[in-house]
C-alpha cells in the first residue's frame, strides 16, 4: 500500500456566523449553547450538511460555565449534523477559535480527520457567577462531614460575605490591571494619539458598514433573534462624535499622560458565535463545495507583561516576524492583513513596533524594521471596534472574512493572495495565522 | 550586668505561642520598663519540633494568589516563628512596648527548601541595638533548624522602637528628618506592572493564616484604639504576596529582602512595578501609593528576591 501524501492541504471552504449582538442586547437571556447551536445550524444549512458525519467540531468559549464542559459537543448535538459527529473543547480567551482553525487544519493536513468545523461563542450577558472560594470550600466541607454535627460545624463558618456572588473577574489575575489599563500603558509607551486610535475606529466602522452594503456578509452571516447586522455598527459614525467620547482607560494612571482610549476605540463587550467549515480538497470535490483558501501556516507567541518586560497586548508583535521569515514572506508581501481591533490602540501600537527600528532590533533582533503596511489593507471589511467581540467568536469570524477575500481578489486579480490574521489574548498571548487564496 | 550578655540563657517554649496571649501579655500595665540606657535581653527563646501544617501552608499560599507548593513559601517560616520572637519580646524585662514597635526591613535567608509536613526547631533572639533618628532600631532574629541541627534559614526582621519625650533621637547616627523628606519626594513611580486592590479585611484574611491577630492590621475601629486612623495591612502581607508573583524556584537557595516605607492602609490601592535582574536573578517588587492632588506618591515597600546558587 502506498504512503499517502501528507500533510496535505486543509482548506477553508466557508463560514457561518450569526450577527454580533452588545452584551444586554437582543441575545439576552440566551446562552452560550443557544449562539452556537444558532451559527453551527446556519453553517450546515448553507453547505447542505445535513446528516453529515465531519471529521471533528473544535470549539470553545472564554466565559464558559462549568456545566458547559461539553459546549461544542452539546451545540453539534442540536443541529441536523450526524449525531456521530465527535467533537472538542478548547480554549485560549481572545485567541480561542483562531486556535481551533489551526487544530482542525492540523488534523486535516495530517490526514487524521478529512473535514471539520471550527467555532468559538460568547455571552457576555450570561457569563458565570460563581461564589466564592471560601464559601465553595466550606460547602465542600460540609457535604464530606459524617455527622449531622460536623456539617453544622462547617456550615457555622459562613459570614455573609461569602454569600457574595462573584462575577467573571474584570483583569489580569496576576497583576489586577484589566486589560483596557494594561493597554493603556502600552499605548502611552508608543506614543499613540487620540486622532489616530478614533480614525482606525471610524475605518473600522466604514469598512464593516460598506460590506454589508455591498452584500459581502450575506454568504457568512445568519440573522438571529430579530438582528441582521452587528448591533455595534454605526454607519453614520463620525470623527466629531467619536472624539467627544470620554477616555475610560488609563485615567487613573500617572504614567498615561493624555488617557485616550474610550468606549469608541475600545470592543464593547459582546455576545455571538461563528464558525467555519473546513476540509480536505477531496472531501471538498466530494461535497461539490468551492475552497476559499488554505491554511498556510500559524505561530503562537507570549510575553512576560506581568514582571513589565512587554505590554500585555503585543505577542503578535513576535509572532508575525516569526511566521513571516518561516515561510520566506516580509512584511510588505502580504495582500490583506487582519489585525484584531481589541483596542484601536493594540493595531496601532503593533504597527509602530513593526516601523520602529528600535523594537525590531532590539526586541526581535533582527537586522532593522519591519516596515510599514499599506493601510488600505488593513481590516478592509471593518473588524472587532465595529462587529463587536464576543472573545472566542473573533477567531472565526477573522478566518472566514479573509478566506472570501482572498479568494475574491484572487478571482479578480488572477493572482495568488496572501492574508495574515494576527489576534492578541488575555495573559500575555498571541496567535497567528497565514492563508493563501484557492482559486480553481 | 553588661558582662552576663556573653552567657545566653535558652528558654525552651513547649509549643508556639497563640499571639492573643502574648499581645494579652504585651498590654499587661505591670510590664513596667527600667529607666537609662535600655538593654536587650540576652536570652533566646526556642520551640522544638514544630510541624510545618501542610493546611496552614496552602491557605498561606492561596491568599497570596499562588498555587499550593509542597516547598513551602518563606512567608510560612516567618509566621511560624513570630510568635515566638513576639514572646521574647513581650517580657517584663524587655525595653520598648511591643505594640509601638515599627518593623522597617525584613530579611530572609533561606539555605535549602522546606517541605509541608517537616519538623524543624525555631530559636528567637534580639540583637544589634542602635541609634535611629526616630529612637532605636534592634533586629530580632529568628532560626530556623532541621532536626539534626542544621540551619535551614534565617529570618532577621528590623524594628524601630520610637523614642518619645524631647531627646527623642538626639543622640540618632542616621539621617535628619529633613533628609528623610527630601528622600521621601524623590521618590519617583515607575510604570506599574500590576494594581493590589487591597479590601477592608486584608488584614484579617492574613490574621486568619499567620495567626498575627495585631490590633492595628484587624479592623479601622481596633486600629483606632492604636493612634491609626485606619486599619493597615501586615508588612509581611504585602512582602510574601511579591515573593510568590516574583516566581522563585522553591527548591533553590534564596534571599528575600524587604524594607518597609509609608504603612499601606486598608482598604487601600497600591501599585505594583516589578522588575527583573537577569544578570544578578534578583526579582525586584516596588510597591507605592499613587500620588494625589499635589501630594506626590509614597513608596510603601520594596522586596527583591534573590536566587542563590547552591
Amino acid at each position: 500500500m502506498t504512503q499517502p501524501d501528507f500533510p496535505r492541504d486543509a482548506l477553508i471552504l466557508g463560514g457561518n456566523r450569526i450577527p454580533f449582538a452588545r452584551s444586554g442586547g437582543p441575545y439576552a437571556g440566551i446562552s452560550n449553547q443557544d449562539l452556537l447551536t444558532a451559527a453551527l445550524e446556519g453553517l450546515v444549512a448553507r453547505y447542505g450538511l445535513q446528516g453529515e458525519k465531519l471529521g471533528e467540531i473544535a470549539g470553545g468559549a472564554v466565559l464558559k460555565l462549568a456545566g458547559d464542559l461539553n459546549l461544542t459537543r452539546e451545540s453539534a448535538l442540536g443541529t441536523p449534523l450526524d449525531p456521530r459527529t465527535p467533537a472538542i473543547d478548547m480554549s485560549k480567551a481572545c485567541a480561542t477559535s483562531l486556535e481551533t482553525v489551526i487544530h482542525v487544519s492540523n488534523r486535516i493536513q495530517l490526514g487524521q480527520i478529512d473535514s471539520g468545523i471550527a467555532c468559538g461563542v460568547d455571552s457576555a450577558s450570561d457569563s458565570p457567577i460563581e461564589v466564592t472560594p471560601r464559601l465553595r470550600r466550606i460547602l465542600h466541607r460540609a457535604f464530606a462531614a459524617k455527622t449531622a454535627m460536623q456539617r453544622l460545624k462547617a456550615l457555622g463558618a459562613i459570614r455573609p460575605a461569602d454569600l457574595a456572588p462573584v462575577p467573571p473577574r474584570n483583569g489580569e489575575p496576576r497583576t489586577g490591571l484589566s486589560m483596557g489599563e494594561h493597554q493603556a500603558l502600552t499605548t502611552a509607551q508608543w506614543g499613540v494619539s487620540r486622532q489616530e486610535q478614533d480614525e482606525l475606529a471610524l475605518a473600522s466602522h466604514r469598512n464593516l458598514a460598506a460590506a454589508y452594503d455591498a452584500g459581502f456578509f450575506d454568504d457568512l452571516v445568519t440573522g438571529y433573534r430579530g438582528l441582521s447586522r452587528d448591533q455595534n455598527l454605526r454607519p453614520d459614525s463620525t470623527l466629531e462624535k467619536l472624539g467627544s467620547l470620554k477616555p475610560v482607560f488609563g485615567v487613573k494612571s500617572p504614567q498615561v499622560a493624555e488617557p485616550s482610549m474610550t468606549a469608541g476605540n475600545s470592543t464593547p463587550l459582546s455576545d455571538g458565535a461563528s464558525s467555519v467549515l473546513m476540509g480536505s480538497a477531496e472531501w471538498a470535490a466530494e461535497h461539490g463545495l468551492t475552497p476559499l483558501a488554505r491554511v498556510v501556516d500559524a505561530r503562537s507567541a507570549a510575553v512576560d507583561y506581568v514582571h513589565g518586560d512587554e505590554g500585555l497586548l503585543m505577542a503578535p508583535a513576535y509572532a508575525v516576524p516569526e511566521l513571516l521569515d518561516a515561510n520566506g514572506l516580509a512584511l510588505q508581501d502580504l495582500d490583506f492583513y487582519e489585525i484584531h481591533e481589541a483596542f484601536a490602540s493594540t493595531v496601532l501600537t503593533t504597527l509602530k513596533a513593526w516601523e520602529s527600528e528600535e523594537f525590531c532590533r532590539e526586541r526581535l533582533g533582527r537586522g532593522g524594521a519591519l516596515g510599514a503596511i499599506d493601510r488600505d489593507k488593513l481590516n478592509v471589511a471593518g473588524s472587532s471596534l465595529a462587529a463587536g467581540h464576543p472573545f472566542a467568536a473573533t477567531g472565526g469570524r477573522l478566518v472566514a472574512t479573509l478566506s472570501k477575500l482572498l479568494h475574491e481578489r484572487a478571482k479578480e486579480t488572477g493572482r495568488v493572495q496572501r492574508g495574515l490574521i494576527s489576534v492578541c489574548a488575555a495573559a500575555g498571548q498571541g496567535t497567528v495565522v497565514l492563508l493563501e487564496s484557492v482559486t480553481d | 550586668m553588661s558582662a552576663v550578655q556573653t552567657a545566653e540563657q535558652i528558654k525552651d517554649l513547649a509549643d508556639v505561642p497563640s499571639f492573643p496571649a502574648v499581645y494579652a501579655a504585651a498590654l499587661d500595665p505591670r510590664s513596667s520598663r527600667r529607666k537609662g540606657e535600655p538593654t536587650l535581653p540576652a536570652i533566646a527563646y526556642r520551640v522544638r519540633s514544630v510541624r510545618i501544617d501542610a493546611e496552614r501552608a496552602r491557605d498561606f499560599d492561596h491568599l497570596m494568589g499562588g498555587p499550593a507548593t509542597d516547598l513551602v513559601h518563606p512567608g510560612v517560616l516567618h509566621v511560624l516563628a513570630f510568635p515566638v520572637s513576639l514572646a521574647l519580646m513581650a517580657r517584663r524585662d524587655f525595653p520598648f512596648p511591643l505594640l509601638g514597635l515599627v518593623h522597617l526591613r525584613n530579611q530572609v535567608l533561606q539555605h535549602r527548601p522546606v517541605r509541608v509536613g517537616e519538623l524543624v526547631d525555631v530559636e528567637c533572639r534580639v540583637r544589634d541595638l542602635r541609634p535611629h533618628r526616630k529612637g532605636r532600631t534592634f533586629e530580632a532574629v529568628s532560626t530556623i533548624l532541621a532536626q539534626d541541627g542544621e540551619i535551614i534559614a534565617t529570618d532577621v526582621s528590623t524594628y524601630l522602637a520610637k523614642a518619645s519625650g524631647p531627646s527623642a533621637g538626639r543622640d540618632g547616627a542616621g539621617p535628619s528628618s529633613a533628609d528623610a523628606r527630601a528622600e521621601r519626594r524623590e521618590f519617583e513611580a515607575p510604570t506599574p506592572t500590576g494594581r493590589w486592590s487591597l479590601p477592608a479585611d486584608a488584614g484579617r484574611r492574613y490574621a486568619a493564616v499567620s495567626g498575627d491577630v495585631n490590633p492595628i492590621h484587624m479592623s479601622a475601629l481596633s486600629a483606632k484604639v492604636f493612634g491609626f486612623p485606619k486599619a493597615i495591612a501586615h508588612g509581611m502581607y504585602t512582602a510574601s504576596r511579591a515573593f510568590t508573583e516574583s516566581r522563585v524556584d522553591l527548591s533553590r537557595p534564596l534571599r528575600w529582602d524587604v524594607s518597609f516605607d509609608a504603612p499601606v492602609t486598608l482598604p487601600g490601592t497600591v501599585l505594583v512595578a516589578f522588575a527583573d535582574d537577569a544578570g544578578t536573578g534578583t526579582v525586584t517588587c516596588t510597591g507605592w501609593r499613587a500620588g494625589r492632588g499635589d501630594k506626590g506618591p509614597r513608596r510603601c515597600f520594596e522586596v527583591e528576591v534573590t536566587t542563590l546558587d547552591r
